[in-house]
């Protein structure tokens, strides 16, 4: 709570030191409990990679069930838990359970927590040439907050019955009935989790807009900003917003299970349908929530290596806008087959496909910055051009989902599952790569090896369309979402050479991540050493030591025109920092 | 809203000034007000779809026999105190911006804030013993149970910061004119509760 934030980090304020004069503060202080927002981004960076590979391993598990069904897991399978695997086998209740875990763990656990705790965190301040963050004490407090439902959702596995089994959805009353879902215990951890994880969503987003409104270093209008801070700023309002209703949605399915309450059971007059509609009221801002950072980060690495100005960078700002305000009235198409009304069918229809407008704007203001630029392929480049491509992949298969009349037949199949992979996957994670091999010389002062990097790259680009292409073709053909074993369908089983495939794929794409630990490894121990201003960028973290020291700026920097004056036309250099005024005869682009 | 002004030489991680920790607070209270947007829509959703809008025909709420009715009278006169905790609390800001200690008032806010808690803990354990609870009465318990916890809750952190408020008035006198931040964010957030009591009321005891 900001009143206690406002108050509290004064009493434990150090004396005013140099700047670049670390002073010794114990371990406990410098990487567990610390106020400076850098170091907080790098807590959420580690912890949501750890968890990266905790999401890694239970898909790993799904696809070795879908590839070969019944088939012991090598090695690992007498270890897991009796309620996933007997005898090393998955058994169908422990398929379930896999499903569910996984896409929570990605989406609160990891996607969430790199782009917005770890990039928001990092980028923030040091973009708008501001100290830290406007409530220190909060950030860290909503770091904590999402290691504490971390436990809590991971703990799950251990309590009698196991895990939840519902999938990320947790469609009532499979989900609010214990009877029906047989883990009332794993469900209500889930629960609790998900509050709990909101709770440092809100704490998060609360302090973002805050210190983006208000701490803006001189001359940095809202104009000049970087499209990663003002993507990050429409997220933080979508979160602030969307979190909330699923908290209480959370803790109207808590009641359910555990106080006789009948929200969403027909026999006290409550309805399935709620849950719903409340979810997905929450769901589809989420799914902005997780690509609209990756778009602002993408963005800002598309300009830099392709050494020009963002293309349409107004048209940004406001495509970002629409498809925040657009993303609350579109909840019904993730529930086209509930038997809602037609009419309000049509409508949900609509808005989801105008929805598609501003997310193509964007595509195309991303090519028009790469065309005829003088493109450097960087790792992080690569990355980022993978990314725009993905995300077209997945944005059409959307459109498609988005006609009433074509979802009810691709509805709860494969093609969805493809969907949304092609958008988190190849969107999401791909930003985040992107975004890692581009920030990590101002992280930690080394540069990641690009030969690794691009080993890294091409093996993740190819696995990843390996894996989850075939799935288009999987759902057309009929293989519905979350069955343990395909085979025992009659239509599925001709099909079953493409579950191989999609296994194959996903275990070189699991594979293809130890590339990238490898890489950081000995980036961290040997690399080489990180300039101040490795790409030659404009944006205010590149004018300051890599890593930056506590408090960031020497002196409060002031801001000339826009973060994308690249191949400025009557300038000598390529680039022009935010804080140099620009020489006589530049045209500029920004004002 | 740039206020360049206010970038702050986070070296010593100053708190946030005073404006900016009351946009915090305004931002966290948006969210808040979501968290029973969520709960009061579902319930809305639930009640209207299964009995209709109170002016329709054959519309019973509750629905069923012997199902306890809430106390509505007693409910009015309990309101009447926290909308007046939140006078009595302004009065405090108030006093507290002509340099006086503003105890008093923030006394007096605590006294109401604890009536009304406690008027509603009666109320909780009236309608238990009549038979109404989270798992009886359907929606209409579930719904009453759940909301009225979930704000009652807000009320019972309320008080307590209040307590906090005034202890460190009491102590240390840090409330001054030109800086009282924290008076200032537990105010906002004192009257956002409030204002969110009357809708609870409006929608759970009225119609
Ligand atoms: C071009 C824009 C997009 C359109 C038109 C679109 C449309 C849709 C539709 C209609 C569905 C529901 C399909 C069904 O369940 O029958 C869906 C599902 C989904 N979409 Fe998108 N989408 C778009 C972009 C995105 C983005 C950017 C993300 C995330 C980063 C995303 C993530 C998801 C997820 C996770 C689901 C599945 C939820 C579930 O049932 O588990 N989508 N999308
Ligand atoms: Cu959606």
């Amino acid at each position: 709570m900001s009143a206690i934030t406002a108050e509290a980090p004064a009493d434990t304020s150090h004396q005013p030191h140099d700047h670049n004069d670390h002073h010794e503060v114990g371990f406990v202080q410098k990487y567990l409990w610390t106020y400076d927002h850098k170091m907080i981004g790098l807590q959420y960076l580690w912890t949501a990679l750890a968890f990266l590979f905790i999401g890694g391993a239970l898909a790993l598990g799904v696809r070795w069930q879908l590839g070969f069904p019944g088939a012991q897991i090598p090695i690992i399978g007498q270890l897991l838990p009796s309620t996933v695997a007997v005898d090393g086998s998955i058994i169908p209740g422990g398929y379930n359970m896999l499903v569910t875990m996984h896409a929570t763990v990605m989406v609160f656990f990891v996607v969430m927590p790199l782009l917005i705790g770890a990039f928001g965190n990092y980028l923030i301040p040091l973009q708008i040439g501001a100290g830290d963050m406007a409530f220190p004490l909060l950030n860290e407090l909503s770091y904590w907050l999402y290691v504490l439902s971390g436990v809590i959702l991971v703990a799950a596995f251990f309590v009698p019955g196991g895990a939840p089994g519902t999938g990320w959805t947790a469609y009532a009353p499979l989900s609010s009935v214990a009877a029906y879902n047989g883990t009332p215990m794993g469900q209500s951890l889930w629960c609790i989790a998900l509050f709990v994880n909101g709770l440092s969503s809100i704490a998060g987003a609360t302090n973002y807009i805050t210190t983006i409104v208000n701490m803006r270093a001189p001359g940095m209008t809202m104009f000049r900003m970087t499209l990663p801070v003002w993507s990050l700023f429409i997220t933080a309002i979508l979160l602030v917003l969307a979190v909330p209703v699923l908290s209480a949605a959370a803790a109207m399915l808590f009641a359910d299970l555990n106080m006789g309450t009948s929200f969403f059971s027909p026999a006290g007059g409550g309805q399935p349908l709620l849950w719903q509609h409340l979810f997905w009221f929450f769901g589809h801002p989420e799914v902005y929530i997780m690509i609209l950072p990756a778009m602002g980060l993408t963005s800002e690495i598309l300009a830099v290596f392709s050494r020009k100005p963002i293309f349409g960078y107004k048209a940004m700002v406001y495509a970002m806008i629409a498809i925040g305000f657009l993303g609350f009235i579109v909840w019904g198409h993730h529930m086209f087959v509930s038997g809602m009304n037609l009419t309000l069918s049509a409508a949900f229809s609509v808005s989801t496909m105008i929805i598609a407008v501003p997310s193509a704007i964007k595509t195309f203001n991303w090519m028009g910055t790469i065309w005829r630029g003088s493109i450097e392929f960087t790792t992080a480049m690569c990355f980022a051009l993978a990314f725009v491509s993905m995300f077209v992949i997945g944005g059409l298969s959307g459109i498609f989902m988005a006609s009433t009349p074509v979802d009810l037949f691709v509805h709860h199949t494969y093609f969805i599952v493809a969907h949304f992979h092609y958008v988190l996957f190849g969107g999401s994670i791909f930003s985040i790569y992107a975004a890692i091999y581009f920030w990590f010389p101002k992280m930690f002062g080394k540069m990641l090896n690009e030969t690794l990097g691009k080993w890294h790259f091409f093996a993740t680009l190819i696995f990843f369309n390996l894996t989850f292409f075939p799935m288009h073709n999987l759902g057309l053909g009929g293989m519905m979402r979350r069955i343990a074993d395909p085979t025992v369908y009659e239509h599925l089983r001709q099909l079953q050479p493409l579950n191989v495939l999609c296994t194959i794929g996903a275990m070189g794409l699991g594979f293809s991540t130890f590339l990238f630990i490898w890489n950081v490894v000995i980036s961290l121990r040997n690399g080489k050493k990180a300039p101040e201003n490795p790409w030659h960028a404009n944006t205010l973290e590149w004018t300051i030591p890599s890593p930056p020291g506590h408090g960031n700026f020497a002196k409060t920097p002031t801001v000339y025109h826009g973060p994308y004056e690249y191949s400025v036309p009557g300038m000598d250099k390529d680039y022009l920092p935010q804080n140099e005024p620009a020489p006589e005869g530049a045209r500029l682009e920004s004002h | 809203m740039s206020s360049a002004a206010l970038t702050h030489d986070s070296n010593a991680h100053p708190s946030a000034p005073p404006a900016v920790a009351k946009f915090g607070m305004i931002m966290f209270l948006l969210s808040e007000g979501m968290l029973f947007a969520g709960l009061l829509g579902g319930y809305f959703v639930l009640r209207w779809s299964e009995v209709g809008f109170p002016w329709q025909t054959g519309h019973a709420w509750p629905r069923g026999e012997g199902v306890p009715a809430l106390p509505v009278f007693l409910t009015s006169i309990n309101t009447i105190f926290l909308v007046a905790s939140s006078f009595t609390f302004h009065f405090a800001e108030a006093a507290v911006a002509k340099r006086k200690s503003g105890l008093a008032w923030l006394f007096v806010t605590i006294v109401l804030g604890s009536i009304f808690v406690g008027v509603q803990c009666y109320e909780w354990w009236h309608l238990h013993h009549e038979g109404l609870w989270f798992n009886t009465g359907g929606v209409y318990g579930s719904s009453f149970f759940v909301i009225t916890g979930f704000h009652g809750l807000h009320v019972v952190i309320g008080v307590l910061l209040i307590v906090w408020c005034f202890l460190r008035q009491l102590f240390t006198k840090c409330f001054t004119p030109e800086y009282h931040p924290a008076l200032a964010n537990v105010a906002l957030y004192w009257h956002f509760v409030d204002v969110v009591w009357l809708f609870v009321l409006t929608l759970l005891y009225y119609v």
